[in-house]
């Protein structure tokens, strides 16, 4: 062996087994989590999503009445909203219609937003906002 | 909470972007005129042809000699780079929430095949420090620097993957996956990362030094 | 060789005896200061962007190993592959800021200048073409300003600087080499000339040293071949006359640019069309890519052609013609400074095939053949280095061996020098020979007629 070669354990060598063992462990962990069943919470109330054709998520969860109790709103127009001629029309609101009448699954001419940004932009923009509630995507369309 | 996570997702993708995009951007200014300073004679061997043939060359898969003798760990190589760029590009939560941002959108890939690829990513990141620890030729050139790299590398596609599935701590691991890739991406123009600029001009030195004055092939 | 001793938190460092007195005196005489600061000037006033973008792109991959003879000729030993022996010269440097020891030194000495050939291959290996040649060249560089160059290799260079050739050969002594060769040859061509100094001619014919020191016959054969073929040729009689340059190698560039002057500028004062080199590798990479560069221009202000492109030209052209082919079975060894150098091996091939009858193959070969072991100076080391040279080359061996050719064809100096030595250690029986030397075999003794 030549000398040159011979490697004594110093201090870049010990961190360097830290570090590997540190990257196996967590490997390991990750690996025994994702494979291990995940069991759904039960009763979870979700948002009827059979309006979309190919939905890519479940539904989100959500609580109409909790919801509204907890962020004490009372008037219906804070979410279900009535635009015309791309003007929010003010004390008038939507709850007997659906979102999709007004929203597309597409944007078009008259109303740009889609209907799926328009559930998420309803729900985070107030969030963020409010700065209550979840706004990461997990944390609404919870996995079945 | 939320004003954090709307920080990271917000402000702090905007500045991780501008310090990758205006960092590389500063980083080739600095190297040119570097150039221009002490090494203007690179530009008498310079030529659009031969670098251009160079850099094709060594994308080319299995052209060079050097990845038909090793093949296995050429090809991860290649998956590995295509797929660093592919994943998150095309990842449909991505692409929701650019077009939430900014009205636009691009074909997205199958979640279930994103699924898979990232996994792969993964996998060769293990393989690549795998091969780091076993291959002798490889261990004597390594630091931990090294592994540092493979793992900052490592966590977004980690943190994201087990983000998807919802395994456990769901809202950490977003804001750890979010983090770690705007870590990835501030480091990039500071790190040997930057080879992703880098390794072109070089190659195209070496394939213009090869091509226009040695009159052979570099590959 | 080698002795062992303890080292803490410094895994590469070595402590190895050196029986070169050279780099042991020059060692001797250096100071941390000096050490320091000759690093730090090399380091960041000599080199550039190009440089930087070397050590700081690396990935340390390690796919660089698998082009270097070194590393393979000794079972893998990562020591020797290109990377590491970046990693335990450049890259120490870097991290110390210079602050290293003479035992460090001593080490990097003896990698950058005994175990690399500066063959580039490994750049044709790196997915990013990091020059690794580039950066021992600037190891041997920092080494030449610390005086601790291996004595051989330097005494070559003291030659140059005061002779302008390598062997110390006197101006007396080289014009009675010609006017001697030139009386033997006239035994067999009548009218044989070697014309001196001739004002305008097509060719300035150019050797190494070596030749008139001790292989004159090379220069008789040269002188045959182109009366043969009626070229219009001539020889300096002045200092200028030697292409070799072996300051290329010590990184004594000053001296490199000096010796590269002198040899334009007689071609220059001869008025000559173009130059013709003798089979000679490294002295091609001298005025074909390097010392023109030192001396500020891109490319050489010559037409610089190697004997071997130049063979081709006469054989494709009939200028000579092939009396009986060549019987014995040859293979060729493509040199690294006129294959990966300068592309020729095609042209090799076509001549050996014009002049032999059985040809085979070495694998690897053309830009990927492996170097002969003796290139980039690693040979002008001298006797100190041999043995181990000999076990560095246990791959090219191996490579000649599988061939089962009779002939080796080397059309570069350097290269048939160390073959030599390796097929005697390695008892490959084998006849090392330059194209020349078959040419001169094979051709009509008959002088070129135009129209003929």
């Amino acid at each position: 062996m030549k000398p040159w070669k011979r490697k004594s354990i110093n201090r870049e060598t010990k961190m360097k087994q830290k570090v590997i063992f540190i990257g196996f462990i967590l490997f390991l962990f990750t690996a025994v989590i994702a494979f291990s069943n995940t069991d759904e919470p039960e009763g979870l109330e979700r948002l009827d999503n059979s309006v979309f054709e190919n939905p890519h998520r479940p539904g989100a969860v959500f609580a109409h009445d909790d919801h509204n109790e907890i962020a004490q709103i009372e008037d219906c127009a804070v979410c279900h909203h009535v635009y015309e001629d791309k003007k929010l029309v003010e004390d008038e609101s939507s709850e007997d219609s659906p979102c999709s009448e007004c929203h597309s699954l597409k944007p078009t001419e008259e109303n740009s937003i889609s209907l799926s940004v328009a559930y998420h932009k309803q729900c985070k923009d107030c969030h963020f906002e409010e700065n209550k509630g979840p706004v990461l995507c997990g944390e609404c369309h919870i996995k079945e | 909470m939320n004003a954090f996570i709307d920080f990271i997702m917000g402000p702090m993708v905007w500045v991780a972007f501008l310090i990758f995009i205006l960092g590389l951007i500063f980083k080739m200014v600095l190297i040119i005129k570097d150039i221009n300073a002490r090494e203007s004679y690179v530009y008498s061997y310079l030529t659009w042809k031969h670098s251009l043939r160079s850099i094709f060359a060594w994308m080319t898969p299995f052209l060079p000699q050097s990845t038909k003798q090793s093949p296995v760990f050429y090809s991860i190589s290649y998956i590995f780079h295509l797929l660093l760029f592919i994943v998150p590009i095309f990842l449909m939560s991505h692409i929701v929430l650019i077009n939430e941002a900014f009205q636009v959108s691009w074909v997205a890939l199958d979640d279930g095949l994103a699924d898979i690829l990232t996994v792969i990513v993964i996998l060769a990141l293990v393989f690549f420090a795998i091969r780091r620890h076993m291959v002798p030729e490889v261990k004597y050139l390594t630091s931990y620097k090294d592994y540092l790299l493979l793992i900052i590398v490592a966590l977004p596609f980690i943190t994201g993957f087990l983000a998807y599935h919802q395994f456990f701590f769901y809202k950490a691991m977003v804001i750890a996956h979010v983090i770690s890739g705007e870590i990835m991406l501030i480091l990039i123009p500071f790190s040997r990362f930057s080879h992703m600029i880098v390794a072109p001009l070089t190659r195209a030195y070496m394939g213009s030094e090869f091509g226009n004055v040695r009159h052979a092939k570099d590959w | 060789m080698a002795n062992e001793i303890e080292t803490k938190d410094e895994p590469t460092i070595v402590k190895e005896k050196n029986t070169d007195k050279a780099v042991e005196a020059g060692l001797a005489r250096l100071t941390p200061q000096r050490i320091k600061s000759t690093i730090n000037q090399v380091l960041q006033k000599e080199t550039g962007p190009r440089f930087k973008a070397y050590v700081e792109t690396c990935m340390h991959c390690g796919l660089c190993a698998e082009a270097c003879l070194y590393f393979l000729s000794n079972d893998r030993d990562p020591a020797y592959s290109p990377a590491g022996k970046v990693k335990q010269t450049i890259w120490e440097m870097l991290e110390k800021k210079g602050e290293v020891s003479t035992d460090f030194l001593r080490r990097a000495v003896h990698i950058a200048q005994t175990e690399c050939n500066v063959c580039k291959r490994c750049s044709m290996y790196c997915p990013f073409g990091i020059d690794v040649a580039y950066l021992m060249l600037m190891v041997r560089r920092i080494c030449h300003k610390l005086e601790i160059t291996p004595l051989y290799i330097q005494d070559t260079v003291n030659s140059h600087s005061a002779t302008m050739n390598q062997m110390w050969v006197k101006e007396d002594e080289w014009i009675d080499t010609l006017q001697w060769q030139e009386e033997d040859a006239r035994e067999e061509f009548e009218n044989l000339r070697i014309p001196l100094d001739k004002m305008g001619a097509d060719v300035m014919y150019s050797v190494i040293a070596p030749e008139p020191k001790f292989q004159a016959g090379l220069l008789y054969q040269a002188a045959t071949i182109m009366h043969a073929a009626g070229v219009n040729w001539t020889m300096p009689s002045s200092p200028g006359w030697d292409n070799s340059n072996m300051a290329m190698f010590t990184g004594d560039n000053e001296i490199s640019g000096r010796i590269a002057r002198a040899f334009y500028e007689t071609a220059a004062r001869l008025k000559v069309k173009r130059i013709v080199m003798g089979e000679c590798g490294h002295a091609f990479r001298s005025t074909y890519d390097v010392g023109n560069r030192w001396i500020g221009w891109a490319m050489p202000p010559f037409e610089v052609v190697h004997a071997l492109e130049f063979y081709h030209e006469l054989l494709t052209s009939g200028r000579i013609t092939i009396a009986e082919k060549f019987k014995k079975t040859v293979t060729l060894h493509d040199p690294c400074n006129v294959s990966r150098g300068r592309g020729l091996h095609d042209m090799a091939r076509e001549v050996t095939n014009m002049m032999c009858e059985s040809f085979i193959e070495m694998t690897p070969n053309r830009e990927h053949n492996f170097c002969c072991g003796a290139g980039g100076g690693v040979i002008n080391c001298g006797p100190p280095y041999k043995g181990e040279r000999m076990i560095n080359n246990k791959v090219k061996a191996e490579q000649l061996k599988a061939t089962g050719a009779e002939v080796l064809i080397a059309p570069c100096h350097n290269c048939h020098s160390g073959l030599e030595d390796i097929v005697h250690h390695y008892d490959l029986n084998m006849e090392v020979k330059f194209l020349g030397d078959l040419i001169y075999e094979t051709m009509e003794k008959k002088i070129y007629k135009p129209g003929d």
